[in-house]
């Protein structure tokens, strides 16, 4: 299976390395110029990827110095990548992730509510637990506000 | 600011915003409040600024295409997102030249200079791309034949090269963040079905955001 990918990864490396030849063929300059004499001469000037191939190895170690001279060129791509990312991370939606964290906070505190009412229940200090089970069922987030202020304002008056 | 870099920047914009066949020597001046015969001392004609304007194009796109070339955008799966940034960095520097693509047969077919280096251009991208893609799935971040690779990199590179022709043509806009927001978008649906779901992720964000670009565009226009 590893072995396969690796052919298959080696084949691809292979054809990029040919395209990539194929664009310095085309690309080069001094291809341009060959080009003109041979159309000059009255012959048909190579259109086949493969002649282009030809033309990219002629030429290749002229090219890899051309591509040394770009790593300037690299350098300022990869400090406009950095400033497209900063620009995309702030547009970006919130994350499922982000949300599912915000709703378990939210479980976690319904049920210390409910924890909490059980207990004051329990202790015969709230006559009336209706109200702070009422409100949670309809509205979690609003009834987990509510029923924590009730808790901390009324629990201490009705014990003094 | 040096009258003849004037020039060009007034002669670009131009180019861009009116288009390249309708715009004269003449208008430029206008534009520039210079005489027609200032502006001909600097250049002999509309050819040669055409020329060194596409010389300028050649150059910095030519540097940015090479650098997937020269080392991978993304050293790990981790950084798988860089390469997607990138589109975005080639096609803002197109965006700038874009007249050249609103009426690309017309100028190839006008100045011989630009029509070679424009080819030389085309190969570059489609070895930046397959580069891109050959390194993608390397670390198996798409999956895909050789063939079906070569199929790609060729229609990623057709979208590229035609995509604001196309989006002008379709929506009649010249918009540059909605135009290149969704050229990127649509060069990533070409490579979604080969995705895996983690990447689908930067996709789907991908999309939320140009469903958002578009609303803001329409409340712009309602307004």
């Amino acid at each position: 299976m590893t072995d396969d990918k690796n052919k298959m990864t080696d084949k691809a490396s292979e054809i990029a390395k040919h395209i990539w030849l194929a664009g310095v063929g085309a690309y080069g300059r001094a291809v341009d110029e060959a080009h003109g004499r041979l159309e000059k001469a009255g012959v048909e000037s190579p259109k086949l990827f493969r002649d282009l191939v030809k033309a990219g190895e002629a030429l290749e170690e002229e090219a890899q110095g051309a591509l040394q001279a770009g790593q300037q060129a690299r350098h300022s791509v990869e400090e406009r990548i950095n400033r497209v990312r900063d620009n995309f991370n702030l547009q970006r939606p919130v994350k499922g992730e982000d949300l599912l964290a915000l709703h378990e906070k939210i479980d976690r505190l319904n049920n210390k509510i409910d924890a909490l009412s059980a207990s004051l229940a329990a202790s015969g200090v709230v006559k009336t637990p209706r109200k702070s089970a009422a409100p949670r069922k309809k509205k979690p987030a609003a009834g987990t506000r509510r029923g924590t202020s009730a808790k901390t304002t009324r629990g201490p008056k009705r014990l003094s | 600011m040096k009258t003849r870099d004037r020039i060009l920047i007034t002669s670009l914009e131009l180019f861009n915003t009116e288009g390249e066949a309708t715009t004269t020597t003449l208008d430029i001046a206008n534009v520039m409040e210079i005489s027609p015969g200032n502006l001909y001392y600097h250049f002999k004609g509309k050819e040669q600024i055409i020329s060194e304007l596409f010389e300028q194009y050649e150059t910095a796109l030519g540097g940015t295409l090479t650098a997937p070339l020269e080392r991978p955008l993304s050293e790990s799966r981790g950084q798988v997102e860089d390469n997607w940034y990138y589109l975005y960095v080639v096609l803002e520097e197109m965006f700038q030249y874009r007249f050249l693509y609103y009426n690309l047969d017309n100028i190839l077919q006008r100045y011989e200079g630009v029509r070679k280096g424009f080819q030389r251009l085309l190969q570059l991208k489609r070895a930046a791309l397959y580069a891109i893609c050959q390194t993608l799935l390397e670390q198996s971040v798409i999956s895909a034949r050789e063939q079906q690779l070569v199929g790609l990199v060729d229609n990623m590179t057709l979208t590229l090269t035609f995509w604001f022709n196309y989006e002008k043509l379709l929506h009649g806009r010249d918009q540059q963040q909605v135009t290149i927001h969704q050229g990127v978008l649509q060069l990533l649906t070409m490579i979604a079905p080969y995705l895996g779901n983690e990447q689908l992720t930067f996709y789907r964000d991908c999309e939320s955001i140009y469903k958002r670009m578009l609303d803001d565009e329409t409340r712009r226009r309602q307004r």
